[in-house]
């Protein structure tokens, strides 16, 4: 009887073993003893099967990071840093996997269509812990902004894949110290700047006219 | 807290790219204070250095403390030498020795898992997230097992592969600070990139300490941490926490000269015992390494720096320290030569001079050795030693190589003896453990 994960493991070792995707469903199918209809009501395609890999790495992350005990105590920031160090370990784990789906397309900054159900999950998780930060006042709520947030951390989430991707140093510690740098620099934008002194203080300047022509200008 | 927050969490530059910037920021700085030195000078003639020495050292140290690494290391190893530099980058640089920006707490779960595959609280029954100091290239944390207390020291990821790039961008500083020549400092660079390559390698630093304390077993006063092999690994190193003061706030506790002596004693015993018996020897003898314990003893908690010495440096050096070596002409301008202070292209006038430099050097440096004890409190033992120093480093003469690269570790340890000594105000016994002399042949 065919399963989620027997489908995935089964498609995982095909792709990897052959280099490319099983040429039909059917045939993918007969292969692993099971009837074609058997596939469809698990997965639609076979990028199905890729995102929903993806998307469950997610998922494991998500529940591991929030399951240690010191997860109450984190702020936004490092509940941010705990998710992407979890991820990427995790994803070491599969990592031949990750290569292959994500060098069939390009990686650029808009995101390829294997992530994109990932994404709606990294989202809710992103919204969540911005969420609380925004309450406890780590972070700054800006009008219009705050809620592109979320948008921020996914770019870096893509950058870090990509970096990740391509990082040779032994142990991938070349990467936590992307992830170290690149998401505290992203919270460093999320929190309270020069910027907004600055937009402040002309917004006083603004409202308390006249000073304009008293200034002479 | 939140002030806190935000150092904790400022990034550290690791790429060339990002440290270069740092560096020429820093560059532009040091250049900016001398023109602002020299423009007031133009109309203050009277004034002195100090102020621009006082910014230079901040401005340095701001962009040190935040490259972390390899460069805080230079910065300490450059306070060490408090009679090379002028004392307002001692002040900066000293600050150095105790306190840098620590790592995100989900950083130090991550570097455990990887090489425990268990998170911190899974290793240990408690473990403190927050630091409790920095060490240069790690950071320490407060952990506990089955009731022991421990000291768990973490390194940054990427140490390693930065220090040699690091090195390079301090060079033209370090030009600049002590005023060297270039080819001098390359000597010395490869030098000082070995042994902070050694450092950054925590496996070999766990298997040293557990050799050297368990060689220095036998020594009065002198305690180390226990260390827990099967809890380190490549990046991290548990050992048994040590409950003591830094000798700053030692010395704010008022000790009683008898006090002072035995802690004095113990390093002195600690330093020659190595140097004479081991012919290796912790050489990082600043501040930050030791803690006197509330019992008067003295903890030793950093193994991470140990120069060897060659037989061919030792003999020929510690036989001038040694008593009578230094009154005969011929056999000391024969341990010079053996140990590059004289240069075989010399001319009889740089023969002679060299000779009479390094004789009188050599003479202050011995002179702890040439009676049984020594008072370290004695201010004009030290001012006589800066003094020469720095009338050295203006010389001319002086600019270019001299010496085996040896020197720089030897002479760091000892002289950072000598100066944790002089702040001791300690009296100590110089005899315990004598250099073993060998005539040069």
């Amino acid at each position: 009887m065919a399963t989620t994960e027997s489908i995935q493991s089964a498609y995982i070792d095909y792709v990897l073993t052959e280099g490319h995707e099983p040429k039909s469903v059917y045939l993918f199918a007969k292969q692993n003893e099971m009837t074609e209809e058997e596939f469809y009501r698990f997965f639609g395609s076979f990028e199905a099967v890729e995102q929903n890999i993806w998307t469950e790495l997610a998922r494991r992350t998500i529940t591991e990071a929030k399951g240690q005990e010191i997860w109450a105590q984190y702020s936004a920031r490092e509940r941010a840093l705990s998710f992407f160090y979890s991820f990427f370990e995790l994803l070491k784990g599969n990592r031949s996997f990750a290569v292959y789906s994500l060098k069939k397309q390009p990686l650029t900054l808009s995101n390829p269509r294997v992530l994109e159900p990932m994404k709606h999950l990294f989202e809710s998780f992103a919204d969540d812990i911005l969420r609380d930060g925004l309450e406890t006042g780590e972070l700054t709520d800006r009008k219009f902004f705050s809620n592109k947030y979320k948008d921020a951390l996914w770019m870096q989430f893509g950058f870090v894949l990509k970096f990740w991707i391509n990082d040779n140093s032994a142990g991938f510690e070349k990467t936590d110290e992307a992830i170290e740098k690149g998401v505290n620099v992203t919270f460093d934008l999320f929190q309270r700047s020069p910027i907004d002194n600055l937009l402040d203080y002309g917004k006083f300047l603004a409202k308390n006219g006249g000073l304009k022509e008293r200034m002479g200008f | 807290m939140s002030e806190d927050k935000a150092r904790e969490q400022n990034s550290i530059p690791t790429s060339k790219v990002e440290r270069s910037a740092k560096f020429v920021k820093t560059g532009f700085k040091v250049g900016g204070n001398y023109i602002k030195h020299y423009s007031k000078k133009l109309f203050n003639p009277a004034m002195d250095r100090t102020e621009l020495n006082e910014d230079n050292a901040a401005d340095i140290y701001e962009s040190l403390s935040e490259l972390k690494g390899s460069a805080l290391k230079v910065a300490q190893m450059l306070s060490m030498d408090k009679n090379i530099l002028p004392k307002a980058y001692v002040d900066q640089f000293s600050q150095s020795q105790y306190n840098a920006p620590p790592l995100s707490g989900p950083l130090i779960v991550q570097t455990f898992r990887k090489y425990f595959g268990k998170s911190p609280e899974q290793i240990y029954d408690k473990f403190n997230l927050r630091s409790t100091n920095a060490a240069s290239i790690g950071q320490v944390h407060e952990a506990e097992l089955n009731g022991q207390k421990l000291a768990v020291k973490i390194q940054y990821p990427g140490v390693g592969d930065s220090i040699s790039s690091d090195l390079k961008l301090i060079k033209p500083f370090a030009f600049r600070l002590l005023g060297m020549s270039e080819k001098e400092l390359n000597v010395y660079m490869r030098e000082v990139e070995e042994r902070l390559v050694e450092e950054t390698d925590y496996e070999l630093e766990v298997r040293r300490s557990i050799e050297f304390s368990n060689a220095c077993a036998n020594l009065d006063n002198i305690v180390f941490p226990t260390y827990y092999p099967e809890l380190s690994s490549k990046r991290i190193i548990t050992m048994s926490w040590l409950e003591g003061m830094h000798l700053k706030e030692f010395m704010l506790t008022n000790p009683s000269q008898e006090l002072r002596n035995q802690i004095g004693q113990a390093l002195w015993d600690f330093y020659n015992y190595q140097q004479h018996e081991l012919r290796a020897v912790h050489a990082d003898p600043h501040p930050g390494n030791f803690l006197i314990l509330p019992d008067g003893q003295l903890g030793v908690i950093d193994f991470g720096c140990i120069k060897e010495m060659p037989e061919d440096f030792y003999y020929p050096f510690f036989s001038l320290t040694s008593t009578n070596l230094l009154e005969n002409k011929e056999e000391t301008i024969k341990a010079f030569r053996k140990l590059e202070m004289i240069q075989p292209n010399d001319s009889p006038q740089q023969i002679e001079f060299y000779y009479g430099m390094y004789h009188k050097m050599i003479g202050l440096f011995a002179k702890p050795y040439m009676s049984s004890t020594f008072d370290f409190s004695e201010t004009a033992f030290f001012e006589e030693l800066y003094g020469f120093g720095e009338q050295i480093a203006k010389m001319p003469e002086f600019k270019q190589a001299r010496g085996v690269k040896h020197f720089i570790y030897v002479n760091r340890t000892n002289f950072g003896l000598y100066n944790i000594l002089h702040e001791l105000k300690a009296q100590v016994k110089t005899d315990t453990y004598k250099p073993h002399v060998m005539l040069v042949h």
